[in-house]
C-alpha cells in the first residue's frame, strides 16, 4: 500500500537510489526499508493549534495602539473595550485621536468630535464617552485636565483603558 | 476484463497540511495576546443642580499623597467612625486589603450602597486609582465616579 502512494514512492524509490553506481550489488541486496511519516499526529497538532488560535482571535481588531513606553494598569473587573474617541497621554503630551493638543485645546477638540459625529450621522445620538489611554505611572494631575475637559464638553462617561488580569 | 475498484485509496494529505499551515501563520500574525479592557467611570461632578439630583447613598473616597484613603459616607445608614474612616497607605500605595475589608463592612451595614466617588490627589498614580476602582467593583460597588481636582 505504501509503495503505491505518493509518499511511499518518494520515500522508498528515490531517483538517486536508482541511479547509484557506488553499490553495483545494490539490486541484489536491496534492504526492505519501510519508512512512513506519521502525518496523522502532525495534522492533530495543527488542528489543535488552529482551534486555539481561532478561539483567541479578536474580530474587532486592535482598538488602541500602544507605544513602547506605554504600560496600561491592570485590573480584573474591567469590561470589554468598545470603540469611542481615544484621548491618549504619552510622555507628558495629550493626543485626541492621534492629534496632539494642549490641555487648553482639549475641550475644543472634544467638541469638534461631537460636531463631526452629528454631521456624519444626523439623527443619531452622540455617545457621550471617551476612552482614556495612559501609562500606569501617570499622575492624576495630568489626567485631571482630561476629566475637566470632558465634563465641559458634555461627556459624562470615561473609559479608562486597562489590561485585563 | 473486470474493472476492479480499489477500496484502499489514500487521502492526499499534503494540501490539507498546506491549508493548516497557512491558517496557523495568519492566526499567529493577527493574534492579540493582551486583552485590553476598560474601567467605566462617570463624572462625579455633573452639570445637574444638587437639588434636582435624587438622593442616594454615596461613598466619597479621598486619596492622600502617600496612599492614605479617607472615607465619607453620605445619605446612608452607615454613620459614625465607620463613615469617616481613614486607611493609611503602605509604601506610598493604598492598602487594598484593608480597603476591601472596610468596604465589605460598609456593604454589610447598608446593602443599598452602590456608588463610589473618588477624589484623587494630584500626585496619585493612575494605576493606584484603577486598583482602587477594581477593589470597589470586586465588593459590588459598581457605580464609580471620579472627581476633578
Amino acid at each position: 500500500m505504501l509503495k503505491t502512494s505518493v509518499l511511499g514512492h518518494s520515500a522508498l524509490v528515490s531517483s538517486i537510489g536508482e541511479a547509484s553506481i557506488l553499490n553495483p550489488q545494490g539490486e541484489a541486496k536491496k534492504r526492505n526499508v519501510i519508512a512512513d511519516l506519521l502525518l496523522t499526529a502532525l495534522i492533530d497538532a495543527f488542528s489543535i493549534l488552529v482551534i486555539f488560535l481561532l478561539m483567541s482571535f479578536s474580530s474587532t481588531g486592535e482598538l488602541l495602539f500602544m507605544g513602547k513606553n506605554m504600560e496600561l494598569p491592570k485590573a480584573a473587573q474591567g469590561i470589554v473595550l468598545e470603540r469611542s474617541a481615544v484621548v491618549k497621554v504619552d510622555q507628558g503630551k495629550i493626543y485626541v485621536e492621534d492629534q496632539e493638543v494642549s490641555p487648553e485645546q482639549l475641550t475644543g477638540a472634544l467638541l469638534e468630535i461631537r460636531k463631526k459625529f452629528q454631521e456624519t450621522r444626523p439623527g443619531e445620538e452622540f455617545p457621550a464617552q471617551i476612552t482614556v489611554q495612559a501609562d500606569r505611572r501617570v499622575k492624576y494631575e495630568m489626567l485631571n485636565s482630561i476629566v475637566l475637559a470632558s465634563s465641559q464638553a458634555g461627556i459624562s462617561d470615561i473609559k479608562f483603558a486597562i489590561i485585563m488580569k | 476484463m473486470s474493472h476492479k475498484r480499489h477500496l484502499d485509496g489514500e487521502l492526499n494529505l499534503i494540501p490539507f497540511i498546506d491549508l493548516l499551515s497557512v491558517c496557523i501563520c495568519f492566526l499567529l500574525l493577527t493574534a492579540v495576546w493582551l486583552q485590553v479592557g476598560s474601567m467605566d467611570v462617570k463624572q462625579a461632578v455633573g452639570g445637574q443642580p444638587a437639588s434636582e439630583t435624587a438622593k442616594k447613598a454615596v461613598v466619597w473616597v479621598f486619596m492622600g499623597e502617600k496612599g492614605d484613603l479617607s472615607f465619607d459616607v453620605k445619605d446612608s445608614r452607615v454613620s459614625g467612625a465607620l463613615a469617616k474612616a481613614k486607611i493609611p497607605g503602605i509604601d506610598g500605595k493604598p492598602n487594598l486589603e484593608m480597603l476591601s475589608q472596610h468596604v465589605h463592612t460598609l456593604k454589610s451595614m447598608d446593602q443599598s450602597l452602590a456608588t463610589v466617588l473618588i477624589q484623587p490627589h494630584k500626585e496619585s498614580f493612575y494605576e493606584d486609582i484603577v486598583s482602587l476602582m477594581d477593589s470597589f467593583k470586586k465588593e459590588g460597588l459598581s457605580d464609580l465616579g471620579v472627581a476633578p481636582l
